[in-house]
């Protein structure tokens, strides 16, 4: 007889599952494309609303004021007009595509009310394979015009950010899991690089620096800025700020065990003279005005002498901005006067975002019991990278994309990714808006 | 010179084995990661023929920094406020801390009102010309359409006069200043040769060569960094780097038989003074060693009674003024550091500095000059 041969326990068990597991995702924040936020459809009702009192207003006499507001309403209603009839077109036709079918009209008459049903008739197995044919017909139709709608209607009621149209810097540092984060930060970097490329932003390194202190590329990263020139590079970038983590086997593994570490993303508005004009940085109200008396300068000088006694090659800046104890140090350049306007021009950047924020702050903490943790600050990690599974998740939108080469190389799908967290953020943007308003309504 | 410790030296070498060679010249490490990375830069950008690598030029200048070559004469260029000048072996490399009082000055004058339509300006011991093309350049800045500059750099040395000039090209190349009417120009001359005594010709006395080439009698301002090392102070605080590579003749002024020790640092200053005198200079800025050095200037000054304020500049003259412990109540000091140069004005000068509080003196002082250039001997 011949002896059976040997097989693994695992091999035996995993015989029983089936070979391709489906990664689900049972709680997201993610929404459908065509499907649109209910508050922000209240808030677009709410201003159609009011809309239609201004217009009676303005029938019996007329105001400035009211037509100014009219005139930043109007968009929002016509397209909130439009949306309405993408849905009720949808509400209409399945009834059509119903009653086609005579022995399913009495089933369905009364029920099929809405795009979801729609959808779940196709996916329902008891379907007859003709009405399956004239309804995803019909519901492709239904769903790019609804989805047209919704996608009109929300850019048009989301408050654009003010910070939107400016240029940004982003800044990477590892975070946690020592020369592999450092790594991965240098992936990153390469990461948008590329994709400031593909998409034609202007983009300058102004800041490079690695563990060893030279600017050589492949060698971990301890900080890096990267100036991206382009207008409304905020805006697409914004989203990127947060605790991006990695989990692969790194470089620097010999055992093969998979680490997890993170690198941090900080997106700045850029506060060039050009984008502002020089009045922001005189007029003491503003975000970007610094005090001079505030600010010490030290230049890192000769010990000694000084004078013709020696010729130190030092052309460090440090600036600290005394209230709030911000240190900038750059040492980058051979030129003093080049250091110093960088350091300068990175000072009023962090000064600025860190006065937006305490005063986002206010506002966050009355958002937070509607919205929850929707500040984009330095908190939770908000990207996986998973080099095993070779997926990407943001775990803001919930989106998952599998092609994890193309988003390091700053691809499409890194395009994807962004434009989901674009629309998570615009929706808890559309939330926080009414809540305030809420808010003082009730205070009224 | 404290020794560097086993452990810096083992620490830079494990970052990478080029940094412990640059701690010998460097003393610290963040200074040498930021000297390995601008060399590093220099060798990428110069590397252009294919027979050496990278890495063995590399080697080679670190060898030469840390045999303590200046880095400024490695790369061929160093940065004077936001000019990059061209620097030459024999020839001084330009400090920053006169940039801060030459950017300094000019930041001054920018608003000034009443300035001639010709403004001329005088820098004698120029050296690399780094002065009077930061003068332009930062003068340019405040786009005056009613001022026209006029600048002269004076200086002993050829090799100077001749990197001068060639660093006029490269700034020009560079900036442009496409609607600038500014002259600037470049001489060889002694400034320290007394003009009544016996002339040479190599080289001339400087008042000589201004006379032969009919060069404008009268100056607004004069600007000078004159050589103001002693002997003792050479042997004692300058670097190592300063000894052994730059030019001695840019650094100690000429030994005279009867100045011995710190006087011998100050000769420069009486005659700089004559000079400003017979040139009838609004505004003079001499650099200077230290507040010591400071000090005996501005009494010189003081002395020759031609001048209606003196003061007294540190390293950064913009900053804030340091709390300073020791009273010096006879001038005043302003900004942060060592001493570094002193300002004199008299005149229109003053109205331009908005110094204020204009003496008008017109009395003839020609007894009290010679009075004075008589105790300061040459």
């Amino acid at each position: 007889m011949p002896p059976t041969p040997w097989v693994c326990r695992t091999c035996l068990l995993r015989i029983g599952k089936p070979a391709l597991r489906q990664f689900f995702r049972f709680q997201s924040t993610s929404s459908t494309p065509e499907s649109i936020p209910p508050a922000l459809l209240s808030r677009a009702r709410k201003i159609a609303d009011e809309h239609k009192e201004l217009t009676q207003k303005l029938a019996n006499g007329f105001d400035t004021r009211a037509a100014k507001i009219l005139g930043e309403y109007s968009p929002i209603v016509n397209a909130l007009k439009e949306w309405d009839k993408a849905n009720e077109v949808s509400r209409i036709r399945d009834p059509a595509v119903a009653l086609s079918v005579p022995y399913l009209n009495t089933r369905a008459e009364g029920h099929i009310k809405s795009l979801t049903e729609l959808t779940s008739l196709i996916h329902d197995h008891t379907t007859d394979p003709e009405l399956l044919a004239l309804a995803s017909d019909d519901l492709g139709l239904t769903r790019t015009l609804l989805a047209n709608a919704s996608q009109r209607l929300t850019t048009s009621v989301v408050p654009v950010h003010p910070f939107a149209h400016l240029p940004c810097l982003i800044e990477i540092r590892p975070g946690a899991g020592g020369s592999e984060a450092a790594i991965f930060a240098g992936d990153l970097l390469r990461m948008y690089q590329a994709f400031c490329n593909r998409n034609n932003f202007r983009s300058t390194l102004l800041k490079y620096e690695n563990a060893d202190g030279t600017s050589e590329a492949g060698v971990p990263l301890s900080e890096a800025v990267l100036e991206i020139d382009s207008e409304n590079a905020y805006g697409v970038f914004r989203c990127e700020a947060g605790v991006h983590r990695v989990q692969r086997v790194p470089a620097t593994e010999s055992k093969g065990r998979t680490h997890t570490s993170a690198a941090s993303v900080l997106v700045l508005p850029s506060l060039q003279e050009s984008a502002l004009g020089e009045e922001d940085f005189e007029n003491p109200e503003s975000d970007y005005y610094v005090d001079p008396k505030e600010v010490r300068v030290e230049i890192m000088r000769a010990r000694g002498a000084g004078g013709q006694h020696v010729n130190t090659t030092d052309s460090a800046v440090r600036l600290t901005h005394i209230p709030t104890n911000t240190v900038v140090s750059i040492q980058d350049s051979r030129s003093q006067p080049k250091n110093k306007e960088k350091a300068w021009r990175l000072l009023r950047s962090r000064l600025a975002q860190a006065r937006r924020e305490k005063r986002e702050e206010e506002a966050v903490a009355m958002r937070r019991s509607v919205v929850g943790v929707a500040k984009m600050g330095r908190g939770d990690k908000v990207r996986t990278y998973n080099w095993n599974q070779q997926r990407v998740t943001d775990h803001r939108s919930g989106t998952t994309v599998h092609d994890l080469d193309d988003v390091m190389e700053g691809g499409e799908t890194l395009d994807r990714v962004m434009e989901s967290v674009r629309s998570w953020l615009m929706e808890r943007d559309v939330e926080a808006l009414i809540a305030e308003e809420e808010a003082d309504e009730k205070k009224k | 010179m404290p020794r560097l410790s086993n452990g810096l030296l083992r620490h830079a070498y494990t970052i990478n084995p080029l940094l412990a060679p640059l701690l010998r010249s460097c003393r610290d490490l963040t200074s040498a990661q930021n000297e390995l990375r601008w060399l590093r830069e220099h060798v990428k950008l110069t590397q252009t023929s294919l027979n050496k690598s990278h890495g063995s030029l590399l080697r080679r200048f670190v060898c030469e920094r840390a045999s303590g070559k200046p880095l400024q004469y490695i790369l061929g260029t160093e940065y004077f406020g936001d000019l990059e000048i061209q620097c030459r072996p024999g020839v001084l490399i330009p400090r920053q801390d006169t940039a801060a009082s030459v950017t300094h000055l000019v930041h001054l004058l920018r608003r000034a009102e009443g300035l001639p339509s010709e403004l001329r300006v005088l820098d004698l011991c120029t050296g690399t010309g780094c002065i009077p093309l930061l003068f332009r350049h930062q003068f340019e800045k405040a786009r005056r359409e009613d001022v026209r500059l006029r600048l002269l750099g004076v200086d002993v040395s050829e090799k100077a006069v001749r990197l001068a000039h060639h660093n006029l090209k490269c700034v020009f190349q560079e900036h442009g200043y496409r609607d600038s009417k500014a002259v600037i120009e470049f001489m060889m001359g002694d400034v320290l040769i007394d003009p009544c005594g016996d002339q040479t010709f190599d080289p001339p006395s400087f008042k000589a060569v201004m006379d032969f080439l009919r060069k404008p009698q009268f100056w607004n301002i004069l600007i000078s960094n004159p050589p103001y090392i002693s002997p003792s102070a050479y042997w004692k605080t300058t670097t190592r780097s300063v000894r052994g590579f730059e030019p001695k003749l840019a650094l100690v002024p000429p030994a005279r038989e009867e100045k011995p020790g710190t006087e011998q640092g100050d000769t420069f200053y009486p005659r700089l003074l004559e000079i400003a005198y017979d040139v009838e200079a609004e505004i003079v800025l001499f650099e200077v060693a230290d507040l010591d050095q400071a000090l005996r200037v501005a009494r010189m000054a003081r002395d020759i009674k031609i001048f209606d304020g003196i003061e007294i500049w540190r390293d950064q003259p913009d900053q804030n003024d340091e709390d300073d412990p020791s009273p010096h109540c006879e001038f005043k000091v302003t900004g942060q550091g060592n001493g570094r140069s002193v300002l004199c004005w008299r005149g229109r000068g003053s109205k331009w500095l908005g110094k204020g509080g204009a003496k008008h003196i017109t009395s003839d002082r020609s007894p009290i000059r010679n009075a004075f250039f008589a105790t300061y001997k040459f």
